[in-house]
């Protein structure tokens, strides 16, 4: 785009407001990559991205390299149906109690465990910022109203709460209901830490200077405590994602994720590989491996989100 | 000290209300769940006559209309009386759960203290020798045991080191069919039912304690008072000891109350891996079985704690730092 076109689609302040971002996103870029296990995050994230969106892609070559019949799916039935097998050439980790190839599963189960875990955190952050927000900027009895409820939730034991909330909503098991459980038993938190933000922000000058020029409240939260509260929310989310992964993981432990037959999570898989009681039948493998990418992918993004919260929080960064 | 007193007040009342809340809530999200209590309590036999079964039902309310349940409930719950267990007839839920309680205070109070000291241990050595190859390496580890699935965890914990190795027990608080003893033989049983719980809940939680403290220790030591304790002429060790670590205990103390929501939460998983006969075990077993009694006295009991938890943190802040106002 030349710069003739640009200027013809955007108005001036908002080129403006791009360059500034785009300034402080290099900056922001700057400190990061100083960071040596913020760096090791990210990278490790972007491997297990790669992998989840060219998942059959990837099963393809392993196919061609290894010299398998076939490029399994996570579906496909091969091998006995009803109890797990041993690793062998054909099958690397063996195949598990639905006859599917648990290699293709793990690859495959990157996708909805990506996905649970991002989307419930958009849930559970935006729930958690509304409240926070208008908590704060209220104030007063609405102020006090929200709170209680905030309190409740983060005083009832979240599992129990999970585990109502997924016997309570319609429908059987399903991506969908595990999101929604994952978002709304997590919020609570986020709330009280945007309500904090809020409130020592909203009388600061710059504020009052605005309100002295004639801001109304939503132009007041808009332009200026969202921008400041952001950043903070953003670190965060990142690490939500990481619960998010883990709290799938818990409900499939439970029997309350989605169904196995239809979704391949790692969280359902290490559900298969209890009723397949994989230790005692010594199929180790089956529990190692998608145990350690959840492990991995949560690591990778909590190293990511510690990171960041070293660079938006300026008292840790180095001088 | 006017407002202060103000603030305690204030502070009661919302923690009065956060109850009464989660009294009124235990009614109804397990009175929603699907299922009947009756079908838990009476195994399906057709030889249990069906008078009994309704005797059952008179017995407990449960044909009362909802309202009529509700009401008596809260009356009762407001008098700290939540009836007899479903599952148990003749037993007050609250005695059980009391008695589960103190299995989970002796497991998730062993973990925190563990968790603590060592999380804090390990955040000031990573903050002081900052940037060196132990605190990223301290950092990386912990957390790698911090991403781990709590259950996923445990049952690791029990392949290696109690069907593998066998040098811990796989399961319960204390040998099959034997009661606590003030005995040496007895404390040695609990300590090494103890042990891998303990292990688990406590390994996957340090890394938060060592974060906040090396964060919290790194904010401090950027402050213009440690540079003038320097400046001074004091070692580094007496400025890290006297000047610095007094300081970065702020954050730690509203970590620990805060956190100590998050350890109920994942004692219920060590629990339930272990059968640990805790309150977590016994909560997750009653919604399943629709106790509603147990379920009702074991949430309050879990709120009641919690709450205190934080309300001793939050004036614990208040006296050790003086920027907080009160008012």
């Amino acid at each position: 785009m030349t710069s003739e076109v640009r200027r013809r689609v955007l108005s001036e302040p908002t080129i403006e407001r791009l360059r500034l971002l785009r300034k402080k996103a290099m900056a922001t870029w700057k400190v990061y990559r100083r960071n040596r296990l913020g760096m090791t995050g990210l990278v490790a994230l972007l491997a297990f991205i790669f992998i989840s969106v060219f998942a059959p892609q990837v099963m393809w070559v392993l196919a061609h390299i290894a010299g398998w019949p076939s490029a399994y799916g996570p579906f496909d039935e091969v091998a006995t149906v009803g109890s797990g097998l041993p690793p062998t050439k054909d099958h690397w980790l063996g195949t598990d109690i639905r006859g599917n190839d648990i290699l293709a599963r793990t690859i495959y189960g990157s996708r909805v465990s990506l996905l649970v875990g991002l989307v419930a955190t958009v849930v559970s952050m935006g729930l958690g910022t509304i409240v926070g927000l208008f908590s704060g900027f209220w104030g007063g009895w609405r102020d006090e109203l929200l709170m209680r409820v905030t309190d409740v939730f983060l005083v009832l034991p979240w599992l129990v709460l999970m585990i109502v909330l997924a016997a309570l909503l319609p429908g059987g098991p399903s991506v969908m209901k595990v999101v929604f459980v994952i978002g709304i038993t997590g919020w609570s938190g986020t709330a009280r830490m945007v309500r904090a933000q809020v409130m020592s922000i909203k009388n600061r000058t710059f504020v009052e200077r605005a309100r002295s020029a004639g801001a109304g409240d939503s132009y007041v939260v808009r332009k200026h405590i969202f921008p400041n509260v952001f950043p903070l929310v953003f670190a965060n989310s990142v690490l939500t994602v990481a619960l998010s992964i883990l709290s799938e993981s818990t409900l499939s432990f439970i029997r309350l994720g989605p169904d196995p037959t239809k979704v391949v999570t790692w969280g359902n898989m290490l559900e298969d590989a209890m009723t397949g009681h994989a230790f005692l039948n010594e199929l180790y493998l089956w529990i190692l491996v998608p145990g350690l990418c959840i492990v991995f992918v949560v690591l990778s993004f909590t190293l990511i989100g510690s990171a960041l919260d070293e660079i938006f929080n300026p008292k840790l960064r180095r001088r | 000290m006017k407002a202060m007193t103000r603030m305690i007040i204030r502070k009661a009342l919302n923690s009065v209300i956060t109850l009464l809340l989660v009294i009124i809530l235990s009614f109804l999200l397990f009175r929603l769940m699907p299922g009947n209590p009756i079908n838990v309590m009476v195994p399906p036999d057709p030889r249990i006559p069906a008078e009994y079964k309704q005797h059952l039902i008179e017995e407990y309310g449960l044909d009362n209309p909802m309202y009529v349940q509700f009401f008596t409930y809260i009356k009762d719950a407001l008098l700290l009386k939540f009836g007899d267990s479903f599952t148990d007839p003749g037993t007050s839920a609250m005695s059980i759960v009391l008695e589960n309680l103190r299995w989970t205070l002796i497991l998730a109070g062993t973990s925190s203290i563990l968790m603590i000291v060592i999380g804090m241990a390990i955040g000031m050595a990573s903050a002081w020798k900052r940037g060196s190859l132990f605190d990223s390496g301290s950092v990386a580890f912990t957390l790698f045991f911090y991403a781990m699935p709590t259950f996923w965890f445990s049952m690791m914990l029990i392949a290696i080191f109690a069907t593998g190795l066998d040098w811990f027990p796989d399961s319960g608080a204390l040998r099959f069919g034997t009661r606590p003893e003030w005995t040496w033989a007895s404390f040695v049983d609990l300590i090494r039912h103890l042990i891998l719980p303990a292990a688990s809940l406590t390994i996957g939680a340090i890394a938060e304690f060592a974060l906040i403290m090396r964060g919290s220790l790194i904010d401090v030591m950027t402050e213009d008072y440690i540079t003038t304790a320097r400046a001074k002429g004091l070692r580094e060790r007496d400025v890290m000891r006297h000047h610095a670590l007094p300081n970065a205990m702020l954050p730690m103390v509203a970590l620990i109350a805060i956190t100590l929501a998050f350890v109920v939460g994942g004692v219920f998983q060590t629990e339930i891996v272990f059968s640990y006969p805790g309150v977590g075990y016994l909560t997750i077993k009653a919604t399943y079985d629709l106790n509603y009694p147990i379920l009702q006295a074991s949430l309050f009991l879990i709120a009641v704690i919690v709450i205190i938890a934080n309300f001793v943190a939050d004036f614990l802040l208040i006296m050790m730092d003086p920027r907080i106002s009160v008012g």
